[in-house]
């Protein structure tokens, strides 16, 4: 007799749920029409968020009211333990799937899909592959083992749990061999490194990229290949560098807004902040370095793809190579960029002559050097 | 056998209840630890639940960039006019909800609870070393608190410059509005912090040192005490650094003086020309707590895992040795490697490489708990109750988020990686989402002692299910962004074509985090209602053998009435073949073992079928398998 009355209670509170959430939405819609100026998108998102919350408090009480249930009739009716270890199998199996989807679909919108552009990206990439290798297989080992476990040795009143403490030879096992493998990854890694940052050239194009809130300027070091000295109590004085053109090597430098590079030369980025530190993320070429005021960062690499080429290989005529600031550096953050243009080495002749040196004379040396220069052992390699 | 070396008889009178206690000196400034845990718990709980809140709010931003919402006028005024969250704001936010959830949820919340509640419980103590050192550790943290909460309502807005709040950025209020008032309190909070930190951290330290009941050897602690007291120690080497480097700060900002700044224009810093410091120095500082902080937020939930999973798999953890060795190598490596956020800052290549090699020896020690958990388990008889699934959660994510470690801690590698999404998704899965499943699973396992009533199960299990899964799908798509070179702390996307691709990715995500969002309320509500209304506890609600289950439900001023109980065997005699319940306590001695010093006798490794070699590898190969895959004995 109470076991029917519960049952009923059930079924009435469950009625009354649904009937006191539809008549919240019902509300919700009315209000919706008279209020024709709101947008319907944020308004449909409100409805989602609280149909979510709703089910949420639908699930907890059928749960709270069989469990009641299972109280009064002195047998569980929900067995947690086993629910548990089928949705562990259920979260393993749709785990994986979801993974390898992502893999499949995610993947491709990464920058290791598209073709390496610098010199130094392939062996990046390899490296990343390799480790993701690696990596990849003990995850997907471990996480099968862990849910696998979770459901093979769920809770049985029949069978008591193996005490088994310890096995030396098993701990030695498993530290051995992730020792050996990290070896690998480590030996590989340091030799990736090394080249990545010594792989300069005597004759690399000297760049200097500045950074301040919230732009990007490149100075080129001209026909000398040498820049100028800077002082910073010059910076938005002289210009906004703080380059004084009549110093040594200065004259032929040239400040822009837009960073244009040869394709196959080696490019030495130096790098100067004005304000706080900023960071020169060039995610196509494998390259980042922090932008510090007060403290000289460097780093050279070599484009292997011009935009055009670029552009073709990806069919996609829009595509620009980019540089992002990646350090947190104020309100404007998110919109502090620069286009990146590699150019063939004709294109660059071509376009560095068009600017403007910070002295006459410098623009003249200019004109007369030939920026067309083949000499990037790099690239050769 | 049976007996059980704790009186209850009421006869005893406790040695500490003589004197009366008021509302104020029981509830507010009590002395006694069980007490502070419960007021560090609440604090934390609900400094999380305003983390987290943040997080919603930024997350809405990601999703929406272009998207008008009028409650954001009506929660947050001037920050978001019109509806449009400020770009300032969103810095704000990003910086706040770091700081919170780093400092005050996982640090102060996770290991100031359980720390608290577990070292004199577990260790046979009557309470800490210095009872008042830990209430003053309890209140300059909730003093740490409040003044991080009051510099969101300051002029300019809360410190903005990232929970890292590198100089010059926080350091010049002219960079960024947050970098006024609001930062002043942030570098105040974090002192205050750092306070209470060491307080308790010494406190910790000393009464795992000197309080142990007859019979606790070291090797027969806990390694929820291990870890924390690892933890401890780990507070006390690195906490006063930052304290150092942030007075630093303080300097540079209130006193004109130049520790972090160099080049710096007069019209830039508050008219003095700042020359000859160095920012790079700042980030060494701050790292050398921050990175030894990862592993004083991930050791605590480790600790608490490895006590729930033996507890609840029935079965002694597995290689109890190891483990405490692979917290030791975790907290010395702790400290050399924190150069790895650092690749890039232009440090000197070769530094870089000796930070990626202890960086990536921290894989090895990482790599034993992990099988180590995952031994545990085998041929257990798991109770996938509530806290168990958060310490199988907490497993998963030290795996799938340790992994990606071994991406960034390759100095090549991050060149590429720093600082993007890929980091994001890294650290909010090894150290956000672990140590949040370590510390609810030690909420659930732990409520019966804290409050003598359990939470309710089932609601536990739905808010373990809509975690787990909303908590992958936030941040394992962000790995893809990452690799694509989205970066981090960008107020909007909408600047960039390339990122357009996201665009469903962040909406996606932003609905997985209003789920996981939905989740933790479902546990809040859990929470404090069973405060209140949950079921009545028994004593040792879970049969585990450890000490703080030998207490009454009701708390006592000094834990046990009567007699401290001795201890007599290790903590994880689980299912010991020959007898008959499948837990033995660790006050219960052995036969004919009188002294609790002398060891009792060894149980016997289990007789395993051996692997017949002389077959084929293959074939060897394939009883291995079964084996572990749990098909064959």
């Amino acid at each position: 007799m109470k076991h029917l009355k519960i049952k009923a209670s059930f079924v009435l509170s469950i009625a009354m749920i649904l009937f006191t959430s539809l008549s919240v939405f019902a509300q919700d819609m009315n209000e919706e029409a008279a209020a024709a100026a709101q947008s319907t998108a944020s308004n449909i998102n409100w409805l989602i968020a609280g149909i979510a919350i709703l089910l949420v408090f639908i699930i907890g009480m059928v749960f709270d009211i069989l469990s009641k249930v299972g109280d009064v009739q002195k047998k569980p009716i929900i067995n947690w333990g086993k629910i548990n270890a089928y949705l562990a199998l259920v979260f393993l199996v749709v785990g994986l799937a979801a993974t390898v989807w992502e893999f499949m679909v995610h993947g491709k919108l990464t920058v290791f899909a598209l073709p390496a552009a610098s010199a130094h990206a392939n062996e990046y990439d390899n490296m990343f592959m390799v480790t993701l290798a690696l990596t990849g297989v003990v995850f997907v080992i471990t996480q099968i083992l862990l849910f696998w476990y979770t459901y093979k040795y769920k809770e049985s009143p029949k069978r008591k749990a193996l005490h088994y403490a310890d096995n030396h030879k098993l701990e030695l096992i498993w530290t051995i061999i992730p020792t050996l493998v990290l070896t690998v990854l480590v030996v590989r890694g340091l030799i990736v490194w090394n080249h990545m940052t010594s792989s300069k050239s005597e004759s690399a194009m000297n760049i200097e990229m500045f950074g301040y809130q919230f732009a990007w300027n490149a100075r080129y070091s001209g026909a000398d290949n040498k820049l100028g000295k800077y002082d910073f109590r010059q910076m938005g004085v002289v210009n906004a560098l703080g380059v004084d053109s009549t110093k040594e090597f200065a004259g032929d430098d040239i400040i822009t807004s837009e960073l244009h590079i040869p394709v196959n030369r080696d490019i030495y980025l130096h790098f100067r902040a004005k304000d706080v530190i900023h960071s020169a993320y060039l995610p196509h070429f494998r390259v980042q370095m922090n932008v510090v005021p007060g403290l000289p960062t460097k780093f050279s690499f070599t484009p292997t793809l011009t935009t055009n080429e670029m552009r073709v290989k990806l069919d996609n005529p829009n595509f620009d190579y980019i540089l992002l600031c990646n350090k947190i550096c104020g309100s404007a953050h998110y919109r502090m960029k620069m286009k990146v243009i590699v150019d063939s080495e004709e294109e660059f002749d071509k376009w560095i002559k068009q600017q403007p040196a910070l002295t006459a004379k410098g623009t003249e040396t200019n004109n007369a050097f030939s920026f067309k220069m083949k000499n990037s052992p790099l690239a050769s390699k | 056998m049976s007996a059980v070396a704790i009186h209850t008889d009421g006869h005893h009178h406790d040695d500490h209840g003589h004197h009366k206690e008021t509302f104020i000196s029981k509830y507010i400034f009590s002395m006694d630890h069980k007490m502070i845990s419960k007021q560090f718990l609440v604090t934390g709980i609900i400094m999380g639940t305003i983390g987290m809140l943040m997080s919603l709010v930024f997350r809405l931003q990601l999703a929406y960039p272009d998207t008008k919402f009028p409650i954001f006028e009506t929660i947050l005024g001037e920050w978001g006019k019109g509806g449009k969250l400020d770009p300032n704001f969103y810095l704000a936010l990003i910086t706040i909800h770091g700081t919170i959830m780093v400092f005050f949820v996982l640090t102060a919340g996770l290991s100031g609870t359980f720390s608290n509640l577990l070292i004199p419980l577990q260790l046979g103590a009557r309470d800490m070393a210095s009872p008042f050192m830990n209430m003053l550790s309890y209140w300059f943290f909730f003093t740490s608190s409040v003044v991080m909460i009051s510099s969101l309502f300051v002029q300019g807005g809360p410190a903005s410059a990232g929970w890292t709040v590198y100089p010059p950025l926080s350091a010049l209020p002219k960079a960024i509005p947050g970098s006024g008032t609001g930062m002043t309190l942030w570098l105040v909070s974090m002192i205050l912090f750092i306070v209470s930190s060491l307080l308790g951290g010494i406190n910790y330290v000393a009464t795992v040192v000197n309080m142990r009941t007859k019979g606790m050897k070291m090797t027969r602690m806990p390694l929820t005490i291990w870890a924390f007291t690892f933890t401890a120690i780990l507070g006390i080497l690195s906490f006063p650094v930052l304290f150092g480097g942030s007075l630093l700060l303080v300097f540079d900002r209130s006193f004109g003086t130049s520790f972090y700044l160099n080049e710096i224009p007069a019209d830039l810093a508050g008219g003095i020309e700042r020359v000859g410091g160095s920012p790079i120095l700042f980030q060494h500082l701050f790292w050398f707590l921050g990175h030894p902080e990862v592993y004083i937020i991930l050791l605590p939930a480790l600790g608490i895992t490895s006590e729930v999973i033996a507890t609840n798999a029935r079965k002694p953890i597995f290689g109890y040795r190891a483990m405490i060795g692979s917290i030791m190598a975790i907290a010395i490596l702790s400290f050399i490697v924190w150069g790895h956020h650092m690749f890039i800052t232009g440090m000197n290549p070769f530094l870089g490489s000796v930070f990626m090699l202890g960086t990536l020896i921290i894989a090895v020690p990482s790599a034993v708990k992990t099988f180590n958990y995952l031994g545990t388990l085998w041929q257990g008889n798991l109770r996938l109750n509530p806290q168990m699934m958060f310490a199988i959660g907490l497993v998963s994510f030290f795996i799938s988020g340790g992994l990606t470690g071994i991406f960034l801690g390759n100095a090549a590698l991050d060149i590429n990686l720093h600082d993007t999404y890929f980091v994001v998704a890294h650290f909010h899965l090894v150290m956000g989402s672990a140590a949040i499943f370590g510390m609810l699973c030690g909420i659930y396992h732990w409520y019966p002692k804290m409050f003598g009533r359990t939470m309710n199960e089932s609601l536990g299990h739905i808010h373990f299910w809509m975690t787990i899964v909303s908590a992958y799908c936030v941040f394992f798509p962000m790995h893809f962004m990452g690799l694509a070179g989205v970066p981090r702390r960008y107020y909007a996307f909408t600047a960039y074509d390339q990122f357009n691709v996201f665009v469903d990715m962040n909406k996606f995500i932003t609905y997985a985090a209003f789920i996981g969002g939905i989740a933790q309320f479902i546990f809040l509500f859990n929470f404090f209602y069973s405060m209140f209304k949950g079921k009545k506890a028994v004593q040792n609600p879970w049969e585990s053998n450890t000490l703080e289950w030998t207490t009454p439900v009701k708390h006592l001023h000094g834990n046990w009435p009567g007699e401290i109980p001795h201890v007599y065997r290790w903590p994880y005699d689980y299912s010991v073949p020959g007898h008959e319940s499948d837990f033995i306590p660790q006050t219960t001695p052995d036969e004919g073992q009188l002294d609790p010093l002398s060891e009792p006798k060894a149980v016997p490794a289990p007789e395993r079928k051996r692997v017949p070699t002389l077959e084929k590898e293959e074939a060897v190969l394939f009883t291995l398998v079964k084996r572990w895959l749990g098909f064959a004995q």
